[in-house]
């Protein structure tokens, strides 16, 4: 079968001199990358994003044209013929010189009225971009849910529907909020419109070396929290899954609680708030479910996982580990953790309260706000962490711009040469000059930077080819 | 320490020239064109000392501790308020803006401005009545919400006689004036739950009495934010009491099935959220049922035709079906 090593990842074809790599190509190696089975999806993914059909037959026919010994196949003939050619004759490696890059080409796309931009991030349900509304033009976010993805899920499809059911009721200010849902049957997609966010907290605290927040900023997210918390709750929900991952920040810094896959909202006369399942992420679960006991009151779970998260965000550390979640919830089972020495006495007793664990004894929300830790103002005696630049851009300007930007004045790009093209050895001397203008201090190189970056435009797009039907996973 | 000009004057000296201006205004005698001047200009010194200006950083910590001081001592926060209608347009915001950031001063865990409001409960009253003054009205509001974000303050103003004036003041025909105020009512029943859900098990009588009349205004903008409010309160889990007292009543029953047949449709659609809770409760009181089980045939034909256009609204379309399914099957109680 067909493999190729995705750090060399170069594939070259003979005596063509000009190597077209387009985007489509490029784009597959990327979920060649991630997953193999998946390529026909990718394909329709890109041919919406970026490609038109004229430029993808023009491609084609320049290959046909210049060298017969070379077969360009079509996806459906790729795999039944696949046996039958020599890939040595098909595939040549080459000398990294003669491999020449193209910058990729921003296409405008809208669904719906909402124009896409670049991606912000990617989990296992889909990609998350971001998104103007070209009517009232808010920035948002879009989390792109796949049907196909979200069946491989435990309880994927069903997770998303309760998420939205419940994020309609809410509005809160610490809590996201969905701005609208689109479907789209042909594709098998789902478009949820969320309002805009710059990373989360488990993003920022990966970037530090020391993972953790200095305690004015942590202190700052954590009232925050509990303002959000305290709100899901007065509406009956268990949120069942905070974590610094799920917390996310506005350009703003206003902390957002999300991914209510796994909440769940009690009837409106329940009695208590009495529950019997947790499927929240394992390091954060409280004893009463790592003990696996058959009920136990739902909003002292999300008080111990803010508890967690607390612990986490201030230390860097998690209360309890484990090699594997056996071990970890054998851990938290037992309910002994330390607290760092060095942390101040009022916050130690904060954590205590909040990881006690008999639920019974657990602080409430209310008990926390009243908390004197969090009616204490830390100085701000430190630098703050800053939220990671996405693709290097660390004042997060809007990316759906550069793409309305060549949609509207296409013509004027087009005289400068649309396409650029430039070798290996180009690229790595921009991104050396990249990086050591980036180690040499950011504020003094600020126009240079700008200028490279129009010239460079990251090397996205890096050659492959078409289709690996040979690593589906059938 | 600037080298050209005054050299800056201490904080007593600015309080102490500000209450002065202050009282001169008050009379209103000849001097009132200079002082209003003063009052300006002095407000502006102590805005400057707290919050800085564009070429010089606030005060340090210790003249922000003395002009507070001198502002709690020499009472102005309370004098300003009273005469905030004398005071130029600037100088309202002025006040509005110094008032708030003293409010937020903090010592480790005290507020030393709530402190001192609560023995002074008279500046929160002051500032309550300023929504009956136009011209005053929009800057009480902004003192009045930050006030109400701290639980002891806002319980002096729930618990106050003068928080039913409330409702006369929502329903004031100058119309950012009544949202103004709506909102800051909206504040204080809602922020501190606890509290608020305290207040109201203790005053249910009297508040839901006043409630009511919002419910029936005249008013369409009050009418709806009222509705919408009261479906924000029953729904919280922390006025379960106040909830299940609220949906026992046959009265409030009756309202909300007229409130169904609105001509509004924004109405109708508030109306709905409250009317579900009737008819999810599982333990419906006798009255209740009596009304639902009247109206059964004809509860079922409406909702069957009620807001058939909010197709891609799930969640409305599963209540909607799930309370035909419930008014379909209610039977009268087997006690009777």
């Amino acid at each position: 079968m067909l493999c190729i090593d995705n750090h060399v990842n170069k594939v070259a074809i003979k005596e063509l001199g000009l190597l077209t790599m387009d985007d489509k190509m490029c784009n597959i190696s990327k979920s060649f990358d991630s997953e193999g089975g998946d390529c026909s999806d990718a394909d329709i993914e890109i041919n919406n994003r970026i490609f038109s059909v004229e430029s993808d037959e023009e491609s084609v026919k320049r290959f046909n044209d210049q060298d017969n010994s070379v077969i360009w196949l079509n996806d459906e003939d790729f795999a039944d013929d696949l046996e039958n050619v020599n890939i040595n004759n098909f595939f040549h490696r080459v000398d990294s010189d003669q491999i020449i890059y193209q910058t990729k080409k921003k296409r405008l796309k809208l669904v719906g009225k909402y124009v896409m931009g670049d991606l912000l991030g990617e989990g296992s349900y889909g990609k998350v971009k971001e998104m103007l509304d070209s009517e009232t033009l808010c920035r948002h976010a879009v989390k792109i849910l796949k049907k196909h993805k979200l069946r491989r899920i435990p309880n994927g499809e069903q997770n998303v529907q309760r998420e939205i059911k419940l994020l309609r009721t809410l509005k809160h200010k610490n809590v996201i909020n969905l701005v609208d849902v689109l479907y789209n049957e042909e594709k098998q997609k789902m478009y949820l419109i969320m309002e805009f966010c710059v990373g989360s907290l488990q993003g920022m605290l990966e970037a530090t070396p020391l993972k953790r927040f200095p305690l004015f900023q942590a202190h700052d997210y954590f009232v925050q929290l509990v303002d959000g918390l305290e709100y899901l709750h007065s509406r009956r929900i268990i949120h069942k899954d905070i974590k610094p991952g799920n917390l996310l920040l506005t350009l703003k810094g206003d902390l957002k609680i999300s991914d209510l896959g796994v909440a769940e909202a009690l009837d409106l006369f329940a009695v208590d708030d009495t529950c019997y399942t947790g499927q929240g992420s394992p390091a954060f679960q409280p004893p009463e479910i790592a003990n696996g006991l058959e009920s136990f009151p739902g909003f002292k779970v999300d008080i111990w996982s803010s508890g967690v998260t607390l612990y986490n965000i201030t230390t860097g550390v998690y209360p309890f580990e484990g090699d594997n979640v056996y071990r970890l919830f054998e851990n938290i089972g037992k309910g002994e953790f330390v607290i760092p020495a060095e942390l101040e006495e009022s916050l130690k007793e904060l954590l205590q309260g909040m990881l006690r664990k008999d639920p019974e004894k657990r602080l409430t929300v209310q008990q926390i706000r009243q908390h004197p830790w969090c009616i204490r103002k830390p100085s701000r005696d430190s630098i703050q962490v800053p939220i990671p630049p996405l693709k290097g851009d660390e004042w997060h300007n809007m990316t759906v711009l550069p793409y309305l930007v060549d949609h509207y004045y296409e013509t004027q790009s087009n005289q400068e040469g649309d396409i650029q093209y430039f070798t290996e050895r180009q690229l790595n001397e921009e991104r050396r000059k990249h990086e050591t203008q980036q180690s040499n201090g950011i504020s003094q190189s600020n126009q240079m930077h700008q200028s490279s970056k129009r010239r460079w435009k990251k090397p996205m797009s890096c050659i492959t080819v078409k289709r690996f039907p040979g690593c589906k996973q059938s | 320490m600037p080298l050209f000009g005054k050299s800056q004057k201490s904080p007593a000296d600015v309080v102490k020239a500000l209450k002065e201006a202050v009282n001169s205004l008050e009379k209103g005698d000849k001097k009132a064109e200079k002082a209003q001047e003063d009052v300006s200009k002095n407000l502006v010194l102590i805005k400057n000392m707290l919050y800085g200006t564009s070429d010089a950083e606030p005060q340090t910590d210790i003249i922000v501790a003395q002009l507070a001081q001198e502002l709690y001592n020499s009472n102005l926060l309370l004098l300003l308020i009273q005469n905030l209608n004398r005071i130029d347009f600037e100088g309202k915001k002025d006040v509005a803006q110094v008032f708030n950031n003293i409010l937020r001063r903090q010592i480790g865990t005290r507020s030393p401005t709530v402190e001192y409001i609560c023995t002074k409960p008279e500046i929160l009253f002051t500032l309550m009545t300023g929504y009956e003054h136009q011209e005053i009205a929009l800057n009480c509001g902004t003192m009045l919400r930050e006030c109400a974000r701290y639980e002891a303050l806002a319980k002096i103003m729930l618990y106050s006689d003068d928080f039913y004036n409330f409702f006369k003041y929502v329903e004031v025909s100058t119309f950012d004036i009544a949202s103004d105020a709506f909102s800051t009512f909206k504040e204080l029943l809602t922020r501190h739950k606890i509290l608020c859900a305290d207040f109201l098990e203790m005053n249910y009588d009297k508040v839901f009495n006043h409630y009511q009349r919002l419910l029936n205004s005249e008013n369409y903008v009050t009418r709806r934010q009222s509705l919408k409010l009261l479906g924000e309160l029953l729904l919280d889990r922390h006025n379960f009491t106040v909830m299940t007292r609220y949906i026992s009543n046959p009265d409030n029953l009756k309202l909300m099935m007229n409130m169904l047949k609105e001509r509004s449709r924004n109405i109708q659609f508030e109306a709905f959220h409250v009317f579900k809770v009737f008819v999810a409760n599982p333990n419906k009181p006798k009255p209740i049922l009596d009304i639902l089980l009247r109206n059964q045939d004809k509860l079922v034909e409406f909702l069957m035709k009620f807001h058939t256009d909010r197709a891609e609204d799930e969640q409305f379309n599963d209540e909607k079906a799930y309370l035909i399914r419930q008014i379909r099957e209610l039977r009268p109680s087997a006690d009777h």
